[in-house]
């Protein structure tokens, strides 16, 4: 029996090497597997084997036959090459068809971008209510109670009782909610980074009533201005490019002191003042050591304890790309596919 | 808030030798940020982005004072020349008598004076101008010109329109305005007005004059009238009924009675200059609320410890001490004393810190990352890796990401609105409430390119959902709208279950939809509802999950089967099956009759009749056509039991 189908094996491949076309090659296919070609028939043989062969002349059949269809197939795929090869109406400037290929939001983009980096340096992402008790985002961020962010005018409001001890509820302004919420859980140290849907009442060419912005905390034992500086480096060299150079510059926030404003050098015009920038630089966003009313709020001791936190725009750090070139702020929120696509 | 100054104004309070544009890069890097130096005829303007807390850098006296401190400190030489003011003792006939009320104006500084009205010198319209603030007259411009120059707006009304009596009080709510502009305001009560003897209210203290007593053309004797009111009323007032003066952005920032003497004596020397201007009532001074000193301790380590580097403390000292503070040193600490026009901002060690490292020069410190070399390992796997699995993949099969607004109009907002979580100051009618799904914007995005016949767009977003006394619930949703012409319910349900199973989720089942509406609700195990399918038109067919709940399921998790070494047995069956008989059902029941059928599945359907695909196989050894023949009668008579179903 192994004879025989070593003999079928053999005679089958020198009728796959023959074959001088693909026609040809049909008909070799119909004599091996065809309703009666020789292997087909090979199988049907298997009921004549005496019971203890059965398993092996089975594994055997099948291995030929494999080793025969895979001939098969790479002749048949030898013809197709060489009929492509000389087929002279082939325009290859003709459309292609193309797999689907959709479009993530830019501020995805942006958010996935600055994720990785942050990670890159040991931070971890988290995310928080973005509706939030007033404790959260301003009263335990050492707002004054009469603070203008904390009216009317800047921040929305929920239409709910007040929580007792909480206060108000509101659609958070600001990523820093996070900053309490992460420090009340108390696992030190902390290497925060939060990014977040956050909301202001406001609606012009560079503000929309909701946007995105990222925070970070680091909270250790002698955290300085010095790491500050060396994350936001890292961050801005990372996602601006090796070439774009940023300063920290005094600035004013009520959860951070000292607090810093973090510019970067213009894309533009490389730092030599345009009309588009201030005197070369743009900024682009807010940071700041820890203020120690902040830990003391979440009964974390500010002698033990020290840090620092930074608060970016995503849409802002998104604009100020290289050559992206968006100068209103609500074009980033068209529904329009048009410019969807363009990402 | 942003003013402007004139580098050569700065320079009658500072002599240095720096060029404008060193002083503006050292006061950027240091203090406060000169935003842009542009040219003004022969001069330069500064344009200064002053920060809330320090309304002392709104002047220009203040700027000069900080320049003096910081400059030297850049290598640039500098010396702050003082802003000096005469004290004048007047007891002249002229009465003018105030009554104040101490909760609201901390400090009151008057005088009566006879004046001639004319037009400003030139030097004083320029430097106004190129301030961005309109000369006038020189009545009203000597103001204007005080504010700049010591930061207290002042404020100029008509003696003899006025009357020798003012109260001031708080409005009642409804009382009327006129304002030196014509406009007239309601006012809501609780601002902060005076009235004369007639009981007109004749000024809204703090933000801006009133018609009924601003300088005319015939005016002759004027009283010059300066207070320091309580910031958070002036600024309810002035949000309220949408006037932002000057005056009003400096006052809301709880400025430095002490200003209130310096800006009136300044004023009575330019009246006297520019307007021959005569005191003749007393000088009036009602200060009420005197602000007590302050002093800060700070530890020597302390402040190294925060800037991360050491700074000498006779540096640290003489960087304080031209700042204005007074600075004692007991061994490792410094006492710090806080000078009155840093009061409201200065009141911690940390602020004494910002103070010498500011100065000293953030840029002048190195960069390090910090270490943190205790972290706790964090999983891999969290909703943010699910999330952007999802993405991507939904992208790979050509749909496009779409970003709108959390809060909706009523038309937008699906289900009752007393449930809804509602925002209590909205800015617009668009934007009142907080969604309880995301498909109606998926709609609008839709409605907004009207003439794309092929578009897939989906949202990764949070909807909210109201709870008594507790914060909403903020649930991460997932929702897709697909419209093409005659598309499929199978083609949206393909996308639905290539998503599943890449999120690892094997266990789960279509069911016809249980809302009034064409399509299907989808559930994973344990019988929970994730979602749905819904056919909106023949073209038009949306989708939408909980996205908690997916990633809930979600896994990463594989286990390994080893491949047979048995070769499966295919065989296709068709059947008569009524039309009410669900697909799903028939495969389950198929399934049911025996462990060595592997798969079960729909290959065609053609009226009345589907064809099953079936997969028979043993794991163990080779079937025999015997063994195949037995399963497919079982499977042919259990559904003929149970439906009625022919083979064809």
């Amino acid at each position: 029996m192994e004879e025989k189908l070593l003999h079928i094996k053999n005679n089958a491949l020198s009728m796959v090497l023959q074959a001088k076309n693909t026609k040809e090659l049909d008909e070799v296919k119909l004599q091996l597997l065809g309703r009666s070609g020789s292997l087909t028939q090979a199988f049907k043989l298997i009921g004549k084997v005496p019971e203890e062969e059965k398993a092996e002349y089975g594994r055997l059949i099948n291995e030929t036959k494999q080793i025969v269809e895979d001939a098969l197939q790479s002749a048949f795929d030898n013809f197709k090459k060489q009929k492509i090869k000389y087929q002279s109406s082939l325009d290859v400037t003709d459309p292609a068809i193309l797999p689907p290929l959709g479009h993530l939001h830019p501020v995805t983009q942006a958010i996935e971008e600055i994720t990785t980096i942050f990670e890159r340096i040991g931070f971890t992402r988290v995310r928080y209510p973005e509706i939030d008790y007033d404790w959260y985002a301003f009263e335990a961020l050492n707002f004054p109670e009469n603070h203008p962010a904390r009216d009317d005018w800047e921040t929305f409001f929920i239409k709910e009782k007040p929580d007792l001890k909480k206060g108000p509820q509101v659609l958070i302004p600001h990523t820093s909610n996070g900053q309490i919420r992460e420090l009340e859980k108390k696992e030190f140290p902390i290497k925060m980074l939060n990014i977040a849907k956050t909301y202001r009442r406001q609606d012009d060419i560079s503000h929309v009533p909701m946007f995105h912005q990222f925070e970070t905390l680091v909270i250790g034992k002698d955290i300085s201005i010095v790491h500050l500086k060396g994350t936001l480096d890292y961050f801005a060299k990372s996602y601006f490019g090796p070439d774009r150079v940023t300063r920290i510059r005094p600035y004013h926030f009520q959860f951070t002191e000292p607090s810093f404003e973090v510019d970067i050098t213009c894309d533009v015009c490389k730092g030599k003042g345009c009309k588009l920038c201030k005197e070369g630089w743009l900024e682009l966003g807010g940071a700041g050591m820890v203020h120690p009313n902040v830990l003391r709020a979440t009964g974390v001791d500010p002698d033990t304890y020290s840090g620092f936190a930074s608060g970016f725009g995503v849409e802002r750090v998104l604009m100020m790309k290289d050559g992206i070139k968006i100068d209103d702020v609500r074009i980033i929120y068209s529904p329009k596919l048009d410019f969807l696509e363009q990402f | 808030m942003n003013i402007k100054i004139l580098d050569s104004w700065l320079r009658e309070y500072l002599k240095t030798d720096a060029t404008a544009k060193e002083i503006a890069k050292a006061l950027s890097l240091t203090s406060v940020s000169i935003e842009r130096v542009e040219p003004y005829k022969q001069d330069w303007t500064y344009d200064i982005e002053v920060t809330t807390n320090r309304p002392d850098l709104a002047s220009v006296n203040g700027l000069a004072r900080e320049a003096g401190a910081v400059l030297p400190q850049q290598e640039l030489n500098a010396n702050y020349l003082p802003l000096k003011t005469k004290t004048v003792t007047a007891d002249g006939k002229a009465k003018l008598q105030v009554e104040n009320n101490p909760n609201l104006v901390n400090r009151i500084c008057a005088v009566v004076m006879e004046v001639i009205l004319q037009p400003s010198p030139e030097e004083v319209k320029d430097r106004l101008e190129a301030s961005d603030i309109r000369s006038i007259n020189n009545l009203i411009d000597i103001t204007n010109y005080v504010m700049r120059i010591t930061g207290q707006p002042t404020h100029v009304m008509d003696y003899d329109r006025l009357g020798p009596h003012l109260k001031i009080r708080e409005a009642r709510k409804g009382e009327e305005i006129t304002t030196l502009d014509k406009k007239t305001y309601v006012l809501s009560g609780g601002d902060i007005v005076a009235e004369n003897k007639n009981g007109e209210i004749v000024d809204l203290l703090g933000i801006m004059g009133l018609e009924n007593s601003v300088v005319i053309d015939q005016t002759k004797r004027i009283v010059f009238f300066i207070n320091n009111v309580n910031s958070t009323k002036v600024r309810k007032t002035s949000m309220e009924q949408g006037i932002r003066t000057e005056a009003v952005q400096l006052n809301e920032k709880h400025l430095d009675p002490e200003l209130c003497e310096e800006a009136l004596y300044l004023g009575i020397e330019l009246y006297k200059e520019f307007a021959q201007g005569k005191v003749i009532s007393e000088i009036i001074d009602i200060y009420p609320n005197i602000p007590q000193t302050k002093q800060v301790t700070v530890q020597l380590e302390k402040i190294n410890r925060v800037i991360g580097i050491d700074v000498p403390t006779t540096q640290s000292i003489e960087i304080l001490t031209k700042l204005g503070f007074t600075v004692e040193q007991k061994g490792e600490t410094l006492i710090v004393t806080v000078p009155t026009f840093r009061l409201y901002d200065v009141g911690l060690p940390e602020d004494i810190i910002e103070e010498i490292a500011r100065v000293y020069g953030y840029h002048n410190l190195p960069s390090k990352l910090p270490l943190l070399n205790t972290q706790q390992p964090k999983p891999l796997v969290n909703v943010f890796y699910w999330e952007t699995r999802v993405k991507h993949a939904l992208k790979y099969w050509g749909f496009t990401e779409v970003y709108t607004y959390s809060m909706v109009s009523e038309n937008l907002y699906e289900g009752p609105l007393e449930n809804a979580v509602t925002i209590a100051n909205p800015l617009n009618e668009d934007l009142v409430y907080l969604r309880r799904n995301v498909i109606p914007s998926l709609l609008h995005v839709l409605s907004e390119n009207k003439q794309r016949e092929h578009i897939q767009i989906f949202e990764i977003a949070n909807v909210y959902d109201k709870k008594e006394n507790k914060l909403p619930e903020e649930i991460r949703f997932i929702a897709g709208i697909v419209k093409s012409p005659h598309t499929s319910f199978f083609t949206v349900k393909g996308y639905i279950e290539q998503l599943l199973k890449d999120l690892g989720i094997t266990d789960y089942e279509f069911r016809p939809s249980t809302e009034n509406s064409d399509g299907a609700d989808i559930f994973l195990a344990n019988n929970k509802k994730v979602g749905a399918i819904e056919i909106l038109d023949e073209n038009l067919i949306d989708f939408e999950m909980n996205f908690d709940l997916l990633c809930e399921f979600a896994t990463l998790k594989k286990m390994y089967i080893p491949v047979s070494k048995f070769p499966p047995i295919l065989e296709d069956i068709s059947l008569e099956i009524p039309a009410k008989i669900q697909t799903g059902e028939v495969i389950a029941e198929i399934k049911k009759q025996n462990s060595l059928i592997k798969e079960a599945t729909l290959l065609d359907r053609y009226e009345h009749s589907r064809t099953f695909h079936i997969v028979y196989q043993d794991e163990n050894k080779n079937l025999t056509n015997e063994e195949v023949k037995e399963i497919h009668n079982k499977i042919l008579q259990s559904l003929h039991n149970k439906w009625g179903t022919r083979e064809k």
